[in-house]
Order: structure tokens, then C-alpha cells, then sequence
């Protein structure tokens, strides 16, 4: 049985007030009533249109009224259940618990036996998959990077990976397309035994990306669609980079990511009313010389918490941004620093989802110990965020009045009992009999511990005939999108 | 008298100031002065300065784009001039650059047209989601001699391999060199589809851009 130990907050951080948040939904909504998104999707053109919106099919863009943006937002749950292969890993999206994925999807392995790059592949997800079953930080899986042996159909070919090799519940954010989409329903319903009851606890999620600025992407909006009608929830990913697809101030980058986000949602509302959805934006920083990315910067760890508020003003749950980050190489200074900031704000903020663990290089490399070193940092925010206990049996004042002036406690009962109950960081305070040299660094325990996880834990398999049933799938797959 | 205005031309492309620089340009073909040495005294020597500034940090990219933009409207009044007396501006070598089909992304593609604008290639620019056979066309007509196509995608890269393949069933492959970049495009990958060369950023395009035309 998987082993979950969700984030759940006992205190909170609001980096936007309310009015501030009426200020940006004000601003959003007048971008997708004046200047509109592009749609390049005859289908979602032909839906807004039949909706009120003002559509100009010539250029694909869609201006939508206020009225219609809020009326659709309201349809969309707050609360939904992502199902899990095993019932007891289903998450509740309810707005108390944090729940943390893996990252992906990355496109090179550091090799597991020879630590030389190279083009990541299928197996690489398979045990990434096991690795991210056993760790009680990872709440659900996103297949970490792409099955590039598997051409065009790599994306249907990461979700078989994962559902055979996790209980976990499984997020993809690769298979696009309206035929790529309609077989990863089936594979879905293989998982759920069913349609029906692929809409009630659905085994997979999806994370589709908007382009910035302000515009869909075909393949992502027709799959989409496909996903909201079988009752498959899908999230929508704005990632504004400020100075470049977005403007140079926090601001406007959530105005921009907000509105892509919004519009995209409101289309999934409209095809499939009360369909599952998701807030995302995940902001970042132009670098002024070189234009690539910077993730690790105070304007994104600010934004990606604002996020997190703007999500919940349109009623829906969140995937926030964390870990992922653009060092080079793990257990560095730099790459725990900031890890460290990112995975701390957006729970703090109270993020439902959060992705995600595990990759460098911002999340396209697979370093596979990193996925541990990550893990102790989201402990230590998991215990963090539970807070300071006041109770009486806390305060502890019987053993103080016991102990009095200058003795020691080391000989309570009660120490003897409560001292159990605090987490200590393994990597930094080996045990005894703990895994890995103890008198070697944090990072070569990392690697000891993820080679003892790949050797000793195999997930339960799934039954024979759902494997066959997706090997089925694949193959007709790979006949029809070839 | 001329000297002056030169100065000024060259001004408006290190600071940026497109309409001016239009103006000016105006002004220089008014006054009778030969379109090449306003191109050589005046807009080379202002983007050659935004280079400079860009090269030792002070400039960032917006100031290069908005510097290399004014140097392109004032080219769009003095070539044709240039082209009437039967001359010809000197660079670099002719680069034709897109983004693959199916690809949207515009803005890496953008900055490597300008960094090699910047840096004396002459750059025509063909847009994102372009085909395989439009790249083969566009390098044609512009008589190109450097190729570059960018992806973004995991799932629009290998467009870039059936560019190399449609210049090769062309007949043109001797005849460009051909650079990838994007963020999913490593040196491995450019060495599998038979690229002449990977570039991780705009900077790194350059020098190899130079390299690939054999320029100093």
C-alpha cells in the first residue's frame, strides 16, 4: 500500500490582499473581453461562438464578455477526488493538504550505472515511477521524462510506464492531441474497469500548457476538450517569463498567465459543464543577456505564491510551482537554496498540487538521487507548516514542575515519547544503522538510498489483462499516429 | 557637414530610436549623401556600438532588439537606394532563419536574428510554423548561405531533421549550412539529424553562425 504523507498546513501566507486580487481579476477580465486569446482550434472557436463570445475566426482570436467567463468559472468544482491505482493514495482536493508530484518531463538521464548524459528513455519512467511509490513525499506521479524510444507515441508510452509501475495517482503533461488524448482515456478506463467509474476516481490527471502570450496551443486545447468530456481533470499552465512572453513586472505576468489560464478553463466548462479543472501559473524571469530562463529569483517565488490566490478566487485547486530548479548539478548550495524557498511558499500559500521533484537544469534533466535530496527538503517544510502544538500535554508543564532547576529531561517518559515524534533529517543526520556511509556527505547517502529503494520496492504489478489491455492500446496507437 | 549626420544615424541605433532613425535616413538620401556610407559610417558603426554595450553587460536585450529595429527601418529606406546605384551592402553571410512546423515559438529565433543582424549577417526572418519545403524556398530566394530552425518542442523537433532531409532531396545541402537551437535541442541531437551545428543561446549562435560562413 502506498504511503502518503500530504503537507497539511496549519498556518497560512497571503502575498496578495484582497483588494490587490481584485485588481488583477479586474485587469484579467478586461483582457479577455478587449484583446481575447488566440484559439488556434476550429472546435473551440465553433464552441465559444455558439457561447456569446465575440470570435474572429479569421485570426482564431476569441474576446470574452465578463459574464460569460464568471458564470462558466462557477461551474467548475473546488473540491474533486484525484484517484489513485490503490484507494488509500486517492487525493482529496479540499484545500487542506498540499500534495506533492515528481517533476518532468525531462529529456536527458544522467545514467543510473554510468552517470553519463544521455537521451532519457521509457525505463528511465518506469523507475523513477517505483522510486516516486516508496517516498512518502510524493503524493502523485508526473512520468519524470520522456520514453524518447518510443517516437510519437513516447507520451501514451510515459503513462503506461507509470500506471505499471506506481499506485500513485499519475498527471501527464506530454500526451496532446485529440487521437493521443482519445487513447489515453482508453488506457484510463482500463485502470478505472470502467467509464463510469473513471469519472469518480479518475486514475490520471493532466496538465496542459498555454503559450505565452496569450495563446493556446492546438494540440493541448483539442486534447483538452477530449479529457473534460470523458470527466478527466486538466489543468492549465501558464508560464509568463517577464521580460520577454510576458511584461517585465510580476504584475503583468499574472494578468497574462491568468487570463490564458482562465480562457482555457472556461472553454473546458463550456464543452463539459462542471468538468474538473485546474489554476496554473508558473512564472519566471528573463535573463537580460542570454534570455533564458531564471527560475531561481524572488519575482517568481512571489508569484507562483500569488498564484496560488488567484486559483482560489476562480473557485478551483491549484498546481504550484516548486523544486525544478536551473542548477546544474544536486546537492549544491545554490540548488538547495532554492529548492528550499520554492517548496516552502507555495504550501504556505496553500497550494493543492505541486510540481515537482526530482529534475535540474529547470526540469530537464533527471539526476535520480536528486529525487531524494528533494525529499528531505519537503519533510522538513511538511513538519514546519504542521506548526507548534499548545496543548497541554505540549506544554509539557508536569515534566517541567518534575525536572525544576537545573536537571535535564533526558530520562522523561515523556521525552522518551515525544522525542520520537520529531522528524530528523536522515541525509543530514545519518542513523547508526541508516543507509549509506555515515561519514560520507548527504549527497552519496542520497544515492545509497535510491539504490536500496530501486532494489527493494516493486509496487503491487497490475493484473495481467490490464497490461495486455494497454499493450493493445499502444500497438493500435502506434498504427494510427505512425 | 555629412560627418555629423552620420554621428546622429549612428546615435539613433544606440539608443534606440527606430522613427527617428527613419527620418534621418530620409534626410541622408535628401541631401544627396551615398546610401552605403550612411550604412557603413552611420548604422554599422551605432550597431556595432549596442554590440559593444551588450557584450560588457551594460546594454540588455530589449536595448539590442530596439537598437537592431532602428538599423532595420533605416535599412528599409537606404537599400533600395542602394540597390538603384547597383551597389551592395557588405555582410557577413545571408541567413535564413524560422521556426519548424508546428512550432510557435517565436522568441529565441527572434534574438538569434538579432544577435547576427547585430553582428553584420544579413538575416531574413521567416516566421514560426514553417515548412520543411518553405525553408528550402525561402533560402532560394535569399540566396542563403546559413540556415537556422528552431524548436521548442520534444514533439516539433524532429521537423528540423526533415529540413536537413528536404535540402538534401533539393539538391542544396552543399550549398547552406544548417544550425539548430531550442530548448529541447542538445549537441547530440544535432549531430544524429546531420546539422552543422548546435547553438544553446543567442550568444553562442553567433559564434557559430561565423564559424559555419568561414568569417573572422
Amino acid at each position: 500500500m502506498p504511503n502518503l504523507e500530504p503537507i497539511r498546513p496549519s498556518f497560512h501566507l497571503e502575498v496578495l490582499s484582497s483588494s490587490q486580487l481584485e485588481a488583477i481579476r479586474t485587469a484579467t477580465l478586461d483582457v479577455l473581453k478587449t484583446i481575447g486569446i488566440c484559439f488556434p482550434s476550429e472546435r473551440a472557436l465553433a464552441v465559444f461562438a455558439e457561447h456569446g463570445a465575440d470570435v474572429d475566426f479569421q485570426n482564431q482570436i476569441v474576446k470574452l464578455p465578463s459574464d460569460l467567463v464568471t458564470q462558466a468559472m462557477e461551474q467548475a468544482p473546488r473540491s474533486y477526488t484525484l484517484g489513485a491505482r490503490h484507494e488509500d493514495a486517492d487525493l482529496f482536493l479540499d484545500g487542506e493538504a498540499s500534495y506533492l508530484a515528481t517533476d518532468g518531463c525531462g529529456v536527458e538521464t544522467l545514467d543510473f550505472d554510468t552517470r553519463e548524459r544521455r537521451p532519457s528513455r521509457k525505463d528511465d519512467v518506469a523507475k523513477m515511477a517505483r522510486v516516486a511509490d516508496f517516498l512518502t513525499s510524493v503524493s502523485f506521479y508526473w512520468p519524470m521524462v520522456s520514453a524518447q524510444d518510443y517516437g510519437r507515441t513516447a507520451p501514451l508510452h510515459e503513462l503506461d510506464a507509470s500506471f505499471n509501475s506506481t499506485l500513485k495517482h499519475v498527471q501527464t503533461e506530454t500526451v496532446m492531441g485529440r487521437k493521443p488524448a482519445e487513447y489515453a482515456v482508453r488506457m484510463g478506463e482500463v485502470l478505472a474497469d470502467s467509464r463510469e467509474a473513471m469519472r469518480e476516481r479518475p486514475p490520471f490527471s493532466v496538465l496542459i500548457c498555454t503559450i505565452a502570450p496569450l495563446a493556446q496551443d492546438k494540440e493541448g486545447i483539442e486534447a483538452g476538450m477530449v479529457y473534460a468530456e470523458a470527466g478527466i481533470p486538466v489543468g492549465f499552465m501558464a508560464m509568463p517569463n517577464m521580460g520577454s512572453t510576458a511584461p517585465a513586472t510580476p504584475g503583468g505576468a499574472l494578468v497574462i498567465g491568468n487570463a490564458e489560464v482562465v480562457s482555457a478553463m472556461v472553454l473546458m466548462q463550456l464543452v463539459a459543464p462542471g468538468a474538473p479543472v485546474f489554476h496554473s501559473i508558473l512564472a519566471s524571469v528573463m535573463d537580460p543577456h542570454t534570455a533564458e530562463y531564471i527560475v531561481s529569483i524572488p519575482q517568481k517565488y512571489l508569484c507562483n505564491a500569488a498564484a496560488v490566490q488567484l486559483a482560489h478566487d476562480w473557485g478551483v485547486p491549484t498546481l504550484a510551482g516548486a523544486f525544478g530548479m536551473d542548477a546544474k548539478e544536486p546537492g549544491t548550495y545554490k540548488q538547495g537554496r532554492d529548492n528550499a524557498y520554492t517548496s516552502l511558499l507555495v504550501p504556505l500559500a496553500g497550494a493543492d498540487l505541486i510540481t515537482g521533484s526530482g529534475l535540474l537544469e529547470a526540469s530537464t534533466l533527471l539526476v535520480p538521487e536528486q529525487i531524494i535530496l528533494d525529499d528531505e527538503v519537503y519533510h522538513t517544510n511538511r513538519v514546519l507548516l504542521e506548526g507548534i502544538d499548545t496543548a497541554a500535554k505540549s506544554l509539557a508543564l508536569d515534566v517541567i514542575f518534575d525536572v525544576g532547576p537545573k536537571g535535564h529531561f533526558l530520562a522523561q517518559d515523556h521525552t522518551r515519547r515525544h522525542l520520537r515524534d520529531i522528524w530528523i533529517p536522515e541525509l543530514t543526520h545519518p542513523r547508526p544503522a541508516g543507509v549509506g556511509p555515515s561519514d560520507g556527505g548527504m549527497h552519496q547517502r542520497a544515492q545509497a538510498k535510491l539504490t536500496r529503494i530501486l532494489a527493494d520496492h516493486q509496487p503491487e504489478a497490475l493484473p495481467g489483462a490490464a497490461r495486455e489491455e494497454l499493450q493493445a492500446i499502444l500497438v493500435a496507437a502506434a498504427e494510427e499516429l505512425a | 557637414m555629412s560627418e555629423e549626420i552620420y554621428n546622429e544615424l549612428a546615435q539613433t541605433v544606440v539608443v534606440g530610436e527606430p522613427e527617428q532613425a527613419e527620418k534621418l535616413a530620409q534626410q541622408c538620401l535628401e541631401q544627396g549623401l551615398d546610401p552605403l556610407d550612411c550604412i557603413n559610417s552611420g548604422l554599422t558603426k551605432g550597431i556595432r556600438r549596442v554590440g559593444e554595450l551588450f557584450a560588457s553587460g551594460e546594454y540588455f536585450l530589449p536595448d539590442l532588439i530596439i537598437g537592431a529595429e532602428a538599423m532595420k527601418t533605416a535599412l528599409g529606406v537606404l537599400e533600395p537606394a542602394l540597390t538603384e546605384g547597383g551597389q551592395g551592402r557588405e555582410v557577413l553571410g545571408h541567413a535564413v532563419l524560422g521556426t519548424v512546423e508546428g512550432d510557435l515559438h517565436d522568441i529565441g529565433k527572434t534574438l538569434v536574428g538579432t544577435m547576427l543582424t547585430a553582428n553584420g549577417f544579413d538575416v531574413t526572418d521567416i516566421g514560426t510554423d514553417v515548412s520543411a519545403a518553405d525553408f528550402v524556398q525561402a533560402a532560394q530566394e535569399a540566396n542563403a548561405n546559413l540556415i537556422g530552425a528552431s524548436a521548442l518542442l520534444t514533439t516539433t523537433m524532429s521537423e528540423q531533421q526533415k529540413i536537413i532531409e528536404t535540402f538534401k532531396e533539393a539538391g542544396l545541402r552543399d550549398q547552406v549550412k544548417i544550425m539548430i537551437g531550442g530548448a529541447p535541442v542538445t549537441k547530440s541531437w544535432a549531430e544524429k539529424v546531420g546539422a552543422d551545428g548546435f547553438a544553446k543561446d543567442a550568444i553562442s549562435a553567433v559564434a557559430l553562425a561565423k564559424r559555419l560562413v568561414g568569417a573572422p
